[in-house]
């Protein structure tokens, strides 16, 4: 018999195959002409378009529709299965990717430091890993794609090459191994528990017919939540996430805020919706681990005086709100956690962004600093409104609707399953994140006689100096994006399904 | 039917308008929006159209706008007000930033309280309530008449953070409650009663709800965000705070918890009733020795919401009659005062009651009368606006629903009396203060122009309403009566 093992359908596998090509193609332009730049950063954008074009087909399926490939011959057993949260999950991640590499867009008036085909290939192939895991149903293909999508990430970090840059990728890298044996024996627990490679909810079914295999699955479950704790900076696993946002150059961190969320997140909700069927109880180790995250986020954030410190706190309380909805397994609960991780996606990518552009206008050191900020809404009105309008909709205030919105999605689930001591925890870190986002906001729109009595204001540092037109693109885009979905949130909440 | 759809956009445009008109351009542009958007409320209110649209299909969310008789009143009453400050804002320019956005978030506070009352969607109801707090922030710390940065931040923080959490709160009640029911539709609440929900489950997502809510209205002990978001903001803010955001808690009580949630509500309204009469007294007490005459008047905003809360825990058509009467009442009355002592405190350079100023009545005898008039409208004088909603409320809370207590409900209307004897304590105190005597330097100028007949419409008011409190009453009794008719079911 000739016939092929797997069934391959490529179309399918179009979102994860676009990157990874684009990234070897990258290298390889890369060996046969030297010192090009741009050309680097074309190719990768080209594969990401087309990456993203091809998520459309499965996008608003209707509930249990999905489309699978590389089948075993026989027994029906796919490794990889799209279906409407798999297939938006993917289309944020390379969406994201997007607006890193325009954030990162190569400035003529610098020095090439010569290594964009690298940082490229990088980006695309941690890329790749984020639509590979989102998609992979088998042990196997996750484990790797889940690291493929984490350690391009700590080259990333590195490559500054900046003390700090080495410090927060060595926190990065050593935060990852650890999660990564974690994972490894989470996955081999899985294997003993169901018997079976595939993270499906039929492999989980035999769990329920031998009650003696549940304690294990379930401290297989654990495992996993810590392991991938880790990937979305919950505590106690989040200590790397200041280090290295700070340390790392700003498109950089905008990555791991995006991209990098938008992986660990698609990894835990392959295996939340394998035991969802189960009905399992409500998951008290993410509950507390949700609770515990918000506040110390929302606290640490209270204190930062940098504003990139400042957005890796608030990815910590960010994260925190994203598995609140897992605390209860269920599949209403994976749809609200996927919403709310988009609208989180969308409003940082859109802070990150006003900070870069700040950071070529009035140079790192002012972009840096939160005391900086007065008086920008004179400055820089426009960047401002925009900046205003993603702090807004992470703290969940109209005029940013979508946060509102994605906050009154999270905490559906939470009331439905009654848990209220959650459910008011939640509510207080609504208020402390309130009060980190509206901080910044109001340095902002401090007027400038407020700065005039601030001491220390160096004014006029690298003024005039004009916002690069890529990044521009990458706010514009974002800053779309963002009131769109917060006119109609349905737009993006639907992505996922019902 | 797309009334409140088309004057929602008008006024976004507004505040959203282009950047270099001057003062007056801004201020008449704003104005035609008010005026506008009033025109539109009325017609509204006559007309009563309904919206229902699907907006948000995964999670249920409709657009449905209504009006009835219980939002008729509080609409008409935004939409009046949406015009005074404007015409107010005329003759008071704005400072500490560009005119554009002060009249910008004016518009969108007004859009929000407009949502609010129109909502007829639990979550749309929680998101309308959200609208108005940015614009109220950026109104405090930014035109806020302190010169102290910090006193601005911790005023505007105050009030954002207190109202975030009572409203997230608030949210997870409605989210229990639209769970539980399996309805977002504030009518279909209010008819089912509460069925299917336990005893128990009532209780906790009224107290949720009630809680959350209570931070608005605001309830003795969570008024502390008041005074300082008072005593800071502009006088338009300080308006629209107290005439107009402070009804949103009441009217979401009534909406949402003493509706639907009958045995819940009814459990914890001796509780609520306490709380409410604690209110009138420590604020009446505070009134009695603050210096600060605009902090003194969001002082008396706690006491007379009190007797709103008292006549809503009574349970009774005549209670809630009382509560929703109070609510227009104190609206239409703690505008006037705001109006007049943010003028005041303008002329004077400072509200502080205890420097010597010559006497009103001498020197501005049209700000004087009008003053007269809030102070005795406040105090409960028979024949003003203030009268009936104390009146009813306490006779109702004498005699209150059967399953209420009505040992404590006559003990706390006894507390509530000497109440009002404070409030007439304080009132006689300011009145003597600043508009009796024969000083008459440092001379000012009187009300003028736009100001004056803002203030004559207010007293009007205060006059006509208090004469014929029908005209409010009327209006809402058909609803209170489908409410109450159910409650001692």
């Amino acid at each position: 018999m000739s016939q092929a093992i797997v069934s391959v359908n490529s179309a399918l596998l179009l979102p994860v195959l676009a990157p990874a090509v684009g990234a070897a193609v990258v290298l390889v332009v890369d060996v046969a002409v030297q010192r090009l730049r741009r050309a680097h950063y074309l190719i990768a954008l080209t594969s990401l378009v087309i990456g993203v074009l091809a998520t459309f087909a499965g996008l608003g399926m209707g509930a249990g529709a999905s489309r699978q490939t590389l089948c075993l011959p026989g027994g029906g057993q796919c490794l990889y299965a799209a279906d409407s949260v798999t297939s938006t999950l993917q289309l944020a991640a390379m969406l994201a990717a997007i607006v890193t590499l325009l954030l990162s867009w190569p400035d003529d008036r610098k020095q090439s430091s010569g290594s964009t085909a690298v940082i490229v290939s990088l980006v695309l192939a941690a890329t790749a890993g984020a639509t590979a895991v989102a998609g992979a149903r088998d042990l196997g293909s996750w484990l790797v794609a889940l690291e493929l999508a984490t350690l391009p990430t700590v080259a990333l970090v590195a490559l500054r090459g900046a003390r700090s840059a080495i410090s927060g990728a060595v926190a990065l890298l050593t935060t990852a191994l650890v999660s990564f044996g974690l994972l490894a024996l989470a996955a081999a627990l899985w294997f003993t528990a169901t018997g079976s490679g595939l993270l499906t909810p039929a492999a989980a079914q035999i769990v329920i017919e031998d009650p003696a295999r549940r304690p294990i699955l379930v401290l297989a479950v654990l495992l996993i939540v810590a392991g991938i704790g880790f990937k979305l900076s919950l505590v106690p696993f989040h200590a790397w996430t200041p280090e290295a946002y700070d340390g790392a150059p700003l498109p950089v961190a905008a990555f791991l805020a995006g991209v990098s969320k938008i992986a660990a997140l698609a990894a835990l909700l392959v295996v939340i919706r394998a035991i969802a069927p189960l009905g399992a109880p409500p998951l008290v180790a993410i509950a507390i681990v949700s609770a515990v995250s918000m506040t110390l986020g929302n606290i640490m954030a209270l204190r930062q005086e940098g504003v990139v410190r400042l957005l890796a706190w608030s990815t910590v309380a960010q994260a925190g709100w994203v598995v609140l909805p897992l605390a209860t397994v269920s599949s209403a609960a994976v749809l609200a956690s996927g919403a709310y991780l988009l609208a989180y996606v969308v409003a940082t990518l859109l802070a990150f962004s006003v900070v870069a552009a700040l950071v070529q206008t009035r140079g790192a050191a002012r972009a840096r600093t939160l005391s900086e900020y007065r008086g920008l809404l004179g400055d820089h009105p426009v960047l401002a409104s925009v900046l205003g309008l993603a702090l807004l909709s992470l703290a969940g205030l109209p005029p940013g609707v979508l946060g509102l919105v994605a906050k009154v999605a999270a905490l559906r689930p939470v009331v439905t399953s009654e848990l209220w001591l959650l459910a008011v925890v939640a509510a207080v870190n609504a208020v402390l994140g309130v009060a980190v986002y509206l901080r910044w906001l109001f340095t902002v729109i401090s007027s400038r006689e407020d700065v005039e009595q601030a001491p220390g204001v160096v004014s006029g540092v690298a003024q005039g100096v004009r916002v690069h037109p890529a990044t521009l693109v990458a706010v514009g885009f974002a800053a779309v994006a963002l009131v769109v979905t917060s006119v109609s949130p349905e737009l993006l909440v639907g992505l996922l399904g019902s | 039917m797309a009334v409140p759809a088309v004057a929602g956009a008008g006024l976004i445009l507004s505040g959203r308008g282009s950047r270099p008109p001057t003062e007056g351009n801004a201020n008449l542009f704003s104005l035609a929006a008010s005026v506008l958007t009033a025109a539109l409320v009325v017609g509204a209110v006559i007309t009563r159209p309904e919206v229902d649209q699907p907006w948000l299909p995964s999670l249920g969310v409709r657009l449905q706008f209504a009006v009835d008789g219980i939002s008729a009143p509080l609409l008409l009453l935004t939409a009046a007000l949406g015009i005074a400050v404007v015409v107010h804002a005329r003759s008071h320019p704005s400072h500490g930033g560009s005119p554009t956005t002060f009249y910008g978030c004016l518009q969108l506070v007004v859009l929000g309280a407009l949502a609010t009352f129109f909502a007829r969607d639990a979550v749309i109801f929680y998101l309308a309530f959200e609208v108005v707090l940015v614009p109220m922030w950026v109104l405090i710390s930014r035109y806020g008449d302190s010169k102290d940065l910090a006193a601005r931040a911790d005023a505007s923080g105050r009030f954002v953070l207190y109202t975030v959490l009572g409203s997230t709160l608030m949210l997870i009640g409605i989210l229990a409650l639209v769970q539980a029911s399996g309805t977002a539709n504030l009518e279909a609440l209010a008819t089912a009663r509460g069925a299917g929900l336990t005893r128990q489950a009532q209780i906790i997502i009224a107290a949720l709800l009630l809680v959350g809510m209570g931070i608005k209205v605001p309830v003795w002990p969570l008024h502390t965000w008041l005074p300082p978001a008072h005593t800071i903001a502009p006088t338009a803010g300080s308006v629209m705070l107290a005439a107009v955001l402070l009804k949103m808690g009441t009217y979401g009580i009534v909406r949402l918890v003493v509706a639907p949630l009958p045995i819940g509500f009814g459990a914890l309204a001796p509780a609520f009733a306490v709380l409410g009469v604690v209110g009138i007294i420590w604020g009446g007490l505070a009134c009695l020795v603050e210096n600060d005459l605009k902090r003194l008047i969001a002082y008396s905003s706690v006491a007379h919401m009190g007797f709103v809360v008292l006549g809503l825990a009574s349970g009774t058509t005549v209670g809630l009659q009382a509560a929703l009467f109070a609510n227009i009442a104190h609206g239409v009355v703690s505008a006037l005062l705001f109006f007049l002592v943010g003028g005041l405190k303008e002329r004077w350079g400072s509200a502080d009651l205890a420097t010597a100023r010559a006497a009103l009545r001498e020197v501005s005898p049209r700000l004087g009368i009008a003053l007269v008039v809030g102070f005795a409208a406040s105090l409960g004088l028979p024949g003003l606006v203030g009268f009936w909603g104390e009146f009813l409320a306490m006779y109702s809370a004498w005699s209150p629903a059967p399953d209420r207590p009505q040992g404590l409900m006559r003990v706390l209307v006894v507390v509530a009396v000497t109440g009002t004897a404070v409030a007439a304590g304080y009132s006689l105190r300011v009145l003597r203060l600043i508009w009796s005597g024969d000083r008459t330097t440092p001379a000012h100028q009187d009300a003028r122009g736009g100001e004056w007949s803002v203030l004559a419409v207010l007293v009007t008011a205060v006059l006509v309403l208090g004469v014929a409190p029908g005209l409010v009453l009327n209006s809402t009794i058909k609803d209170v009566t489908a409410i109450t008719a159910q409650v001692s079911r």
